[in-house]
């Protein structure tokens, strides 16, 4: 059995009356990449906070390594990585000073130094900006930057708050793939985001948090196994019956019906050949029909069934 | 680790748009203003020969006398150019000269407008109607003694003697440029203010990812602190230099003390802003809005904007000279120019010496927080 990394024990956070995590409790193994998936306001970034002994907290344990950990615990820092929601570097400085200045908070060496900022460079894709400063840099290139000064020393342990936050889909898809690499190369990887597709691309386990507690916990596989929802078959339909729908509500494995004038939504629960049989009634009732998609459940699935709203609706 | 952080700390400061513009780039414009105005003064004090027409009426041979005596020599006072009325009135009507001189029995002067060289003229005309009077009342009375008069009138009576008190520059136009290097030195405090702001989780990002690494919090502080105070001391020494060498300010005195003074003053300004940067969490806009008008408030009473200010608090709140840092650095300048002992300066030099400790004790304080309620 793999060791923890990372444990969170009925962790309690208040900012005055706002109750920011209630008795949230977290283990992570290591080689995990662990998404904390949730919306804005959720209590992911507060959650990171407390772990790297930023954030007072008012009950709880937080042990990384096997050890509390306190503001004091340098030794278990130096062993982790940081990438923060905003991007934190010097604007003073070049792309590869910047790397080495944050590198040298961890890594005394100075010979060890320099592979390690070439070896970040390299990974994140920045061999044409070293001498740039951030200012000229687009935005997802400053994202690439943020990231390699906080993996350049080599961590064990990766936090990355939401990374791809205002980020274009190519350099969101190459900073997924680095962390999949990371993760490859030995490194456990905490990752939080609001962005269910990014979680499930690259997550082996997950964390969905709502309002400062854990609603679920699992692989995708896992969490998708809590909820009623196996299948989504949706029908673009102009015209449908009171009855017709009536009918599609009563077939086999049928728990859910919708229709807004245009569309046609069915929800199923287990059970095989459910589109066959939703458009064997359509056919028999000579109702004409344009697109149909069948869609397997998603996160946001599993959140809407939990909570009873959407996630990528929801409010901070 | 030190190192590593304290040679990119100077690189950080040293870049910074606002060093290069309040500690660089300003006391250069700002010295440069100062000496073109306090310039024209010196030369407006300079003494220039006086061109004057002269049209005679009758013959008069005392004034004559005396007129030969104020148109030659090194410096004469003055010009004289012979000539008809109407001409001579033309000329000064020109400008080419700046009065008439009608010379009859009496003399008279006619200038056009008022001004330093029209009082001289005055001056000068008023002096020889006395001379020509008493040579004249000798000449009747008592002819024998004439030459004895004449001698006496010549000889210059002074009734002071001067003594320098100081073997400084006492020139008071230096007290605008000791005003300035003290207000270069307190806008360190914009250096002193990052140190603390990107040392603090809930006031930066930077910070919050220093906070996070496996150099304690004391470290980067420590470094930010010195590198700052090394480059805000480069930016004094840079400043007096200009000053002393390009500009040829005469700032007296001893040049090695007044290097230190400054770059004493200098690591006060940093202490001062990073005692600002660790009170209170207000966003770092407002803190460097808080700094600069402190910053101004003291350069203000210290009389860089107006001269006289300080002694108009020296008589209605003399408290306040003595607290203001400003103040307090540019009077260290001061009596290290115009004292002969160093008694005062290093009074003043304690002063300074109190300043940066206290600050920094309490900045150290409120900044040494490790756990934030809220980031």
């Amino acid at each position: 059995m793999k060791p923890t990394v990372v444990k969170i024990d009925n962790l309690v956070k208040r900012y005055g009356e706002l109750v920011a995590l209630d008795h949230f409790s977290l283990e992570i193994k290591e080689g995990e990449i662990f998404g904390l998936l949730g919306p804005n306001g959720s209590g992911k970034t507060t959650t990171i906070n407390c772990l790297l002994s930023l954030l007072a907290y008012d009950k709880g344990e937080i042990e990384v390594f096997g050890r509390e950990m306190t503001p004091t615990c340098y030794d278990i820092k130096s062993e982790i990585g940081v990438i923060m929601q905003n991007v934190a570097v010097l604007d003073e400085l070049s792309v590869r000073e910047n790397i080495d200045y944050f590198c040298g908070l961890y890594i005394t060496d100075k010979e060890k130094r320099k592979a390690c900022v070439e070896e970040a460079i390299r990974f994140v894709g920045l061999e044409d900006f070293v001498n740039f400063r951030p200012a000229k840099l687009s935005g997802g290139l400053l994202r690439r930057l943020n990231i390699a000064c906080g993996i350049a020393h080599k961590p064990k342990l990766i936090i990355l708050d939401e990374p791809t936050v205002a980020v274009d889909p190519q350099s969101r898809n190459r900073i997924l793939e680095g962390i999949q690499e990371l993760n490859r190369n030995g490194a456990t990887v905490i990752y939080t985001s609001h962005y269910m597709e990014e979680v499930e691309q690259i997550c082996t386990r997950i964390a969905i948090m709502d309002k400062g507690r854990k609603i679920a916990e699992g692989t995708k596989e896992e969490l998708k196994g809590m909820i009623r929802n196996t299948e989504s078959v949706s029908i673009e339909i102009l015209e449908l019956p009171g009855e017709i729908k009536e009918k599609i509500t009563h077939l086999p494995h049928v728990y859910e019906t919708e229709y807004d004038g245009t569309k046609l939504t069915v929800r199923c629960s287990g059970g095989k050949h459910n589109l066959i049989r939703i458009l064997a009634v359509l056919q028999e009732a000579e109702l004409g029909f344009g697109r149909v998609y069948s869609e397997l459940p998603t996160l946001n699935d599993v959140f809407l069934e939990i909570t009873g709203t959407a996630l990528r609706d929801s409010k901070e | 680790m030190f190192l590593h952080n304290l040679k990119y700390e100077i690189k950080l400061v040293l870049r910074a748009k606002s060093f290069i513009i309040w500690l660089m780039l300003f006391p250069i414009i700002l010295g440069t203003l100062f000496k073109v105005a306090f310039g024209s003064i010196y030369q407006n004090e300079t003494f220039d020969t006086i061109p004057v027409a002269v049209v005679k009426i009758s013959e008069n041979e005392v004034f004559d006398e005396m007129l030969t005596a104020l148109t030659t020599g090194e410096q004469p006072a003055l010009k004289a150019i012979s000539e008809e009325e109407a001409k001579a009135k033309e000329m000064l009507f020109d400008g080419d000269v700046k009065g008439i001189l009608y010379v009859g029995k009496t003399v008279e002067l006619s200038v056009s407008g008022r001004g330093m060289t029209q009082t001289i003229l005055q001056e000068i005309v008023g002096r020889c109607r006395v001379y020509e009077t008493v040579i004249r009342d000798t000449m009747a009375t008592d002819p024998s003694s004439l030459e004895a008069v004449i001698k006496e009138l010549s000889t210059e009576v002074d009734a002071c003697r001067e003594v320098p008190v100081t073997q400084g520059n006492p020139d008071v136009y230096v007290q605008y440029f000791y005003n300035l290097i003290a207000m270069v030195a307190i806008c360190g405090c914009n250096t002193g203010l990052h140190v603390s702001i990107d040392n603090q989780a809930n006031q930066s990002v930077v910070g919050a990812r220093k906070n996070c690494s496996g150099t304690p919090k004391s470290i980067n502080l420590t470094a930010g602190l010195i590198g700052s105070c090394i480059s805000q001391g480069v930016s004094m020494i840079f400043c007096v230099t200009f000053l002393r060498f390009v500009l040829q300010v005469n700032f007296g005195g001893n040049l090695l003390l007044l290097y230190l003074c400054s770059v004493m003053a200098g690591c006060l300004g940093v202490a001062m802003g990073f005692f600002i940067g660790s009170v209170g969490r207000a966003r770092f806009e407002v803190k460097v809005a808080i700094a600069m008008s402190i910053s101004m408030v003291l350069c203000f009473m210290s009389g860089l904007m107006m001269g006289n200010i300080k002694g108009i608090l020296a008589e209605t709140a003399p408290w306040a000279n003595r607290i203001n840092p400003v103040a307090i650095i540019s009077d260290s300048f001061y009596c290290l120019n115009i004292y002969s002992d160093y008694r005062r300066f290093l009074t003043k030099v304690l002063g300074m010496g109190i300043y940066i400790v206290i600050f920094t004790i309490l900045g150290v304080l409120f900044a040494r927080r490790k756990k934030y309620a809220s980031i």
